[in-house]
C-alpha cells in the first residue's frame, strides 16, 4: 500500500469510528436523561469538530504533530462520554480519560505551529496538565467507594457504575482526591494556563502575535471557563447561572476547532503566496528583493544580505557591509545556500523559524532571483570599492598639487628673490665696480626677476594658495580677478567649506571659465556657487558660442573630477545660446 | 624710522635688511614667526613692520594674523604686507579698516630698490602702497552696479595710480601731466564717485576704497 493509501484507509477509519462514537455517545447523553438534545448535539458537534480539523492539519501539514493532536482532543471528547453509561468497563473507560482533552488542548496551543513545545515553563505546564487529567481520576477509580456508601455518597456517585479497577473503597482518599482534581486540574491549572498564554502573548513579536493571537483569545476563554468551573464546583447554583455556564462553555468549545481551522487556512494562505511570490520577484528590481521576499513570509521587516565571497562576508543590496544579527539578538537569521556555496542570508523576525517549510519553500522559490540579486549586489560593492579609489586618487592628486605649491613657494621662489636681493646689493654695493659688471648684475636681477614672477603664476596654476588660506570665495575673486577677457562675476559664500569640496569647485570653475575663455567667445561669464541642502551647486554661465561638447577633453576631465567626489555635472550649451556648466558636490559637513 | 622685519627666510630678512640700513634706517628688530613678531612689535615700537603672510609653523596666514593683532593692539605700528601672494580679499578687508600707513607688496618688489624703499617710508609716514599686480587683479574684478563705469580711461588710470599710493605730484610726473591737469581729472573723479567736497584726504581715500571694491 503507498503512503497515500495508508493515508486514505487512516482517514475513512477516524471518520467512522468517529461518527460511531459521537452517535454511541449522544445515546448516552440522552437515554441516560444526563443531558437533554440541545445540549448533547453541540457537546458531539465540537468533538466532531476537532476531529474534522485535526484531519484537515494532518493532511495538510503532516511534518508537525498539530494533527494528531487536535485528532487527540477530538477523540477524547467522545471517548468521554462513555462515563455517561451503566456498563462498568465503558465507565471507567469513559471516566479515565474524562480529563484529557483538556491537558491536549493546552499541548496543542503551546505547539502550535510547529508541533514542538519550545518554551520551558510550557513544557513543565504541558506535562503537569497530563499527569493532573490522568492521575487523580486513577486514584478516584481505584478508591471507588460507592460498593460500600450506598447511603452517603453523592446523588452523583450512587447515580452511577461502578469502578472497574476498584481496589479498596475509601471514601477520605475519594473525598480528598475529588475535591484535589477539581481545585487542581480546573482551577489552578486553568489559573496557571491563563497566566502563560498572557506570559506568551506579551513575549510575541507582532507576527507571531497576528498568527497565533486567535489560537491564544480562544485558550485565554478555555483557560477562565476552566476556574469558574472550578469556583462554581464549591457552591449550589442556580438554574440561571448553570444554563450562563453551559453556553458560555458550548460557545467557546465550539470556537475553538473553528479557530484552529481559521488559523491552519490562514497557513494555507501564506503557502499560496509562495506562488504570488514567484510572479513578483520577475518583476522586481535586484536591490528590492527584500520586500516580496518579506511579503511572502508575512514579515515586511526582513531584510536580505548577499554573501561575498571574496571578502568572506555580507552585504546589502547596495554592496555596503553588512553584520549579520548575532545570537541572542532580537532578529533570527536563515542562511541560503546553492550548491553548497552562500548566497544569502535572510534576517527576520525569529517566530519564522517556527515554520520552516514555509521559509525553505519561499527561499527555493526565490533563489534565482536572490543568486541574480546577489550578483546585483557583489557589482554594486566593486563599484564601491572603484568610486572609493577615484576619490582617493583624486584627493591624492589635490593633495600633491598643494605640496609642489608649497614646495615652490617656499624652496625655489624664496631662493631666487632672495639671490637677486644679493646681486642688487652687490650692484648697488660701496666699491666702484666695473661698469660692465654692474650691466651684468642689473640684467641678471631683471631675468632673476621675470623667473620668480613665471615662477609665482606657476605655482599659483598648481595649487592656488588662496583657497587654503581664504577659501572658495577669495580663490574664486582672484581668479575672476586674473582671467583676461571676459568680465567675471562671481557669487560665492564666503564661509569655509571642507577642503576636498573647495577644491572640487575651485577646479570646476576654473576649467569652465577656461573653457568659456578659450572657446566660446564669452564677453561676460557668471561664476556662481551656493550650497544647496547637502550639495554644493557650482554654477558657470557664459553668453558665448554655445555649443560646447560634453565629450570634450576639457568638460570630461571636469566630469571626472566631480565624480570622483560623488557629485554630478550637466552641460546645456545650445549653439549660439552661450553654455550653462551646472556641478552639484555633496558637502554635507 | 625704525623697522621691524618678519620673514622666515634669513637670506630675504637680511637681504632686505640691509638695503634698509644703506638707506639709513634703522631695522630694530628681526623676527622669524607671528609670535616672534607681535613679541618684537610690543618691546620696540617700531615705525613700521614689514611682514610676509606665510611663515612658520603651519606656512598659511601667519602674517595675516599677526598683522590684524597688531593693528588691534598698536595701531600706531604702520604695517607693510611683503609677500609671494597675492590675497586681495585680505588687502581689501584691511585697507577698509584701516586705509592709513597699510601696503602691500610682491616680494620680487624689493628688487626696484628705490621704489621700494620710497614704498616703506610712504607706509611708515600713513600713506599706503598697494602692488601694481594686486591693483591690476583688482581692475579685473568686474563689479556689475559700477560707480567706476562712468569713469574715462584716463580717470580710471589715475585712480589706479591713486589706489598705489602715489600723491598728484607722483602720478603728474608718471603720466607727463601738469599738476593742474591731475587735479582736475581727481576732482571729476570724486564729482563721479558721489564724494562730496570736505576733507580732501578722506576724500581720496574714499575713491581708492571705491576703486578697490571695498567701500
Amino acid at each position: 500500500m503507498t503512503k497515500r493509501s495508508i493515508g486514505i484507509v487512516g482517514a475513512a477509519v477516524v471518520i467512522a469510528g468517529g461518527i460511531a462514537l459521537g452517535l454511541v455517545g449522544y445515546d448516552f447523553l440522552t437515554h441516560g436523561d444526563h443531558a437533554p438534545w440541545w445540549q448533547a448535539v453541540p457537546d458531539v458537534a465540537i468533538a466532531w469538530t476537532f476531529l474534522g480539523a485535526g484531519l484537515i492539519a494532518w493532511w495538510r501539514r503532516p511534518s508537525t504533530q498539530i494533527g494528531p493532536l487536535l485528532l487527540l482532543v477530538g477523540l477524547a471528547l467522545l471517548v468521554r462520554k462513555l462515563e455517561y453509561t451503566d456498563n462498568s468497563a465503558l465507565f471507567t473507560i469513559g471516566f479515565a480519560v474524562s480529563g484529557l482533552y483538556a491537558a491536549v488542548f493546552a499541548h496543542v496551543v503551546f505547539a502550535y505551529p510547529s508541533g514542538h513545545v519550545r518554551d520551558r515553563l510550557e513544557r513543565w505546564f504541558v506535562v503537569a496538565a497530563y499527569v493532573l487529567a490522568l492521575l487523580p481520576v486513577a486514584v478516584l477509580l481505584a478508591f471507588d467507594p460507592r460498593r460500600s456508601c450506598l447511603f452517603t455518597c453523592s446523588r452523583a456517585d450512587r447515580a452511577r457504575p461502578d469502578s472497574l479497577i476498584s481496589v479498596t473503597g475509601d471514601q477520605t482518599v475519594y473525598g480528598v482526591f475529588h475535591v484535589a482534581q477539581h481545585i487542581g486540574a480546573y482551577g489552578v491549572a486553568g489559573a496557571l494556563f491563563v497566566v502563560l498564554i498572557v506570559r506568551r502573548l506579551y513575549r510575541s513579536s507582532p507576527r507571531a502575535r497576528r498568527r497565533v493571537g486567535l489560537l491564544m483569545v480562544a485558550g485565554l476563554a478555555a483557560g477562565m471557563r476552566s476556574v469558574t468551573e472550578a469556583v462554581y464546583s464549591f457552591g449550589p447554583r442556580s438554574d440561571v447561572e448553570g444554563l450562563t455556564l453551559f453556553s458560555i462553555q458550548g460557545a467557546v468549545q465550539i470556537a475553538l476547532p473553528i479557530v484552529l481551522l481559521v488559523v491552519l487556512l490562514h497557513e494555507r494562505l501564506a503557502r499560496a503566496n509562495v506562488a504570488d511570490l514567484v510572479r513578483d520577484l520577475a518583476g522586481t528590481p535586484p536591490a528590492e528583493v527584500a520586500a516580496p521576499v518579506g511579503k511572502a513570509l508575512g514579515d515586511p521587516s526582513l531584510e536580505v544580505a548577499f554573501w561575498m565571497p571574496a571578502r568572506r562576508g555580507y552585504v546589502d543590496a547596495e554592496g555596503l557591509p553588512y553584520e549579520l544579527p548575532g545570537p541572542g539578538s532580537a532578529r533570527a537569521v536563515t542562511a541560503l545556500a546553492h550548491g553548497g556555496e552562500p548566497v544569502a542570508a535572510l534576517v527576520h523576525d525569529p517566530a519564522l523559524l517556527e515554520d520552516p517549510r514555509l521559509l525553505e519553500s519561499v527561499g527555493a522559490a526565490a533563489q534565482l532571483s536572490l543568486e541574480n540579486a546577489r550578483l546585483h549586489a557583489e557589482l554594486q560593492a566593486q563599484l564601491l570599492k572603484v568610486r572609493e579609489s577615484r576619490t582617493r586618487i583624486v584627493a591624492a592628486a589635490d593633495t600633491e598639487r598643494a605640496r609642489i605649491e608649497r614646495d615652490l613657494h617656499d624652496g625655489a621662489q624664496q631662493r631666487l628673490v632672495a639671490l637677486a636681493l644679493e646681486l642688487r646689493l652687490a650692484e648697488h654695493g660701496g666699491a666702484p665696480t666695473d661698469p660692465d659688471t654692474k650691466i651684468l648684475l642689473r640684467s641678471a636681477v631683471d631675468s632673476l626677476q621675470l623667473a620668480v614672477e613665471e615662477l609665482r603664476e606657476l605655482a599659483h596654476g598648481v595649487y592656488p594658495s588662496l583657497l587654503t588660506q581664504s577659501g572658495l570665495r577669495a580663490a574664486l575673486d582672484d581668479l575672476a580677478g586674473r582671467t583676461r577677457g571676459p568680465v567675471v562675476v562671481v557669487d560665492a559664500p564666503s564661509e569655509r567649506l571642507a577642503p576636498e569640496v573647495e577644491a572640487t569647485a575651485y577646479f570646476v570653475a576654473c576649467e569652465a571659465l577656461a573653457n568659456a575663455v578659450k572657446h566660446s567667445g564669452a564677453r561676460l561669464v557668471e561664476i556662481t556657487a551656493a550650497v544647496d541642502g547637502p550639495n554644493l551647486l557650482v554654477t558657470v554661465l557664459d553668453d558665448g558660442a554655445g555649443g560646447a561638447d560634453p565629450g570634450g577633453d576639457g568638460l570630461h576631465g571636469l566630469a571626472d573630477r566631480v565624480e570622483a567626489r560623488g557629485g554630478r555635472f550637466w552641460v546645456d550649451s545650445p549653439a549660439g545660446r552661450g553654455t550653462r556648466i551646472t556641478t552639484e558636490i555633496p558637502c554635507a559637513s | 624710522m625704525r623697522v621691524v622685519i618678519a620673514d622666515d627666510s634669513a637670506l630675504l630678512r637680511e637681504g632686505v635688511a640691509k638695503l634698509l640700513e644703506a638707506d639709513g634706517l634703522e631695522v630694530v628688530g628681526r623676527a622669524i614667526d607671528g609670535d616672534d613678531l607681535l613679541l618684537k612689535a610690543r618691546s620696540y615700537k617700531p615705525d613700521v613692520a614689514i611682514i610676509d603672510i606665510r611663515m612658520p609653523p603651519s606656512q598659511t596666514d601667519e602674517g595675516v594674523r599677526a598683522a590684524e593683532q597688531i593693528n588691534a593692539e598698536l595701531p600706531d605700528i604702520a604695517i607693510l604686507i611683503l609677500s609671494q601672494v597675492i590675497d586681495v580679499g585680505f588687502a581689501l578687508r584691511f585697507f577698509s579698516e584701516r586705509p592709513e600707513g597699510f601696503g602691500y607688496l610682491l616680494k620680487d618688489r624689493v628688487l626696484d630698490v628705490d621704489d621700494f624703499l620710497d614704498a616703506v617710508k610712504r607706509v611708515a609716514r600713513g600713506g599706503t602702497a598697494v602692488d601694481p599686480a594686486v591693483v591690476s587683479q583688482l581692475l579685473g574684478r568686474s563689479r556689475p552696479d559700477d560707480a567706476l563705469a562712468a569713469l574715462t580711461g584716463r580717470e580710471r588710470e589715475i585712480l589706479g595710480l591713486m589706489a598705489e599710493g602715489h600723491s598728484n605730484q607722483g602720478i603728474g610726473r608718471k603720466l607727463f601731466l601738469s599738476p593742474k591737469t591731475v587735479e582736475t581729472h581727481v576732482h571729476a573723479i570724486f564729482r563721479k564717485l558721489g564724494l562730496e567736497a570736505s576733507e580732501d584726504y578722506n576724500r581720496r581715500v574714499l575713491a581708492v576704497l571705491t576703486y578697490l571694491g571695498g567701500a
